[in-house]
């Protein structure tokens, strides 16, 4: 059968280009492609162009690669595309984008918690010595 | 009845919100409008999940910040992309690269020049070298021709010659009688026997 429509299939009205991450890899051992895709695509169907890509399991030197191709990136946020969460806080880690806000309010909040933590431990030490005192 | 699950959800974002009992919009899972609610979420109350407000102010602040910068980000690299594709179509490389390819064109002419000119030589000289041997041909097809006609006037001379050694022997109207007297005077006998091994006799019996 001769295939009468154009390459990506694009008969969208009101879609716009995403720079996501599409899931592959197997099972218990996920890996994302940063991709640059319309919006109305499926996560993993057919997508523009790869962009880069991200393991989240570390590696033997407890290391998180990442990859981008900058260029293209820039290419396709200078044509209109839009960055998903992930994606934004990937690039805010890389540098080439400043860093999410959630990504400072979580470090914050981490923070926070293993202080009150440490705190806490420090007062039931406290409460532990006065008691065998 | 349970319908099957949905993929997209009705988003809903509060921030700021206070921590009394407020409703969510209802989301519709894996059930139905018509569905009854399970028993034991009958005096489920759903609240927002807590929001620290001097965190939330600060977060709006950084969001706030984050926005602009990304949109000017994005300026940035449009500006970048269509400069380049202006420079691209009429600015320097353009220019640069109709230099290059006049460059190139030049070179490509006078190297074709060059080897016309050559071939033009060989040519040259080739033509020349035919139009001598044939030239040549020419004057010896001439010469042969000429010999063969001086030949064959001799030859035919010689013909004549020989003819008219010959018409002194003819027989004339005015011979006639004189010839007939000599031949009837002089009987030829060409008779001769001849054997086996080649020995021939010329000398035979008389005849009248």
């Amino acid at each position: 059968m001769v295939h009468l429509s154009s390459f990506l299939l694009t008969k969208y009205h009101g879609g716009h280009i995403v720079i996501r991450l599409a899931l592959g890899g197997a099972t218990n051992r996920p890996f994302y492609r940063i991709v640059a895709a319309y919006n109305k695509r499926a996560r993993d169907s057919k997508y523009i162009e790869q962009l880069g890509s991200y393991d989240p399991l570390p590696n033997i030197h407890n290391e998180k690669l990442v990859a981008f191709n900058y260029e293209r990136i820039k290419y396709w946020i200078a044509c209109g595309a839009h960055t998903t969460k992930p994606v934004a806080t990937l690039l805010g880690l890389a540098g080439f984008f400043p860093l999410h806000p959630m990504t400072i309010t979580e470090a914050e909040r981490r923070q926070k918690a293993a202080l009150t933590e440490e705190v806490k431990r420090e007062s039931q030490e406290q409460v532990e010595q006065k008691e065998a005192l | 009845m349970l319908r099957a699950l949905s993929r997209c959800h009705a988003p809903v974002v509060r921030l700021l919100s206070p921590r009394t009992a407020v409703l969510v919009e209802t989301v519709r899972g894996r059930k139905s409008r018509t569905d009854p609610k399970a028993k034991s979420k009958l005096g489920r109350i759903k609240t927002p999940s807590p929001v620290d407000p001097v965190e939330m102010v600060v977060l709006k602040e950084r969001y706030t910040e984050y926005n602009l910068i990304l949109r000017a980000l994005r300026r940035e690299f449009k500006e970048q992309m269509l400069r380049k594709k202006y420079e691209e179509e009429v600015g320097s490389v353009a220019e640069e690269r109709a230099k290059r390819e006049a460059e190139e064109h030049r070179s490509l002419m006078a190297l074709n020049d060059a080897e016309n000119l050559r071939i033009c030589k060989i040519r040259e000289q080739r033509m020349q070298k035919e139009a001598e041997a044939a030239e040549l041909k020419k004057r010896e097809t001439a010469i042969v021709r000429q010999q063969e006609l001086e030949n064959y006037i001799k030859e035919k001379e010689r013909q004549i010659l020989l003819l008219q050694e010959e018409a002194k022997d003819f027989i004339t109207p005015d011979n006639l009688d004189q010839r007939i007297e000599e031949a009837l005077d002089n009987p030829k006998n060409y008779n001769f026997a001849i054997d086996k091994e080649g020995r021939v006799v010329k000398r035979t019996a008389f005849q009248q």
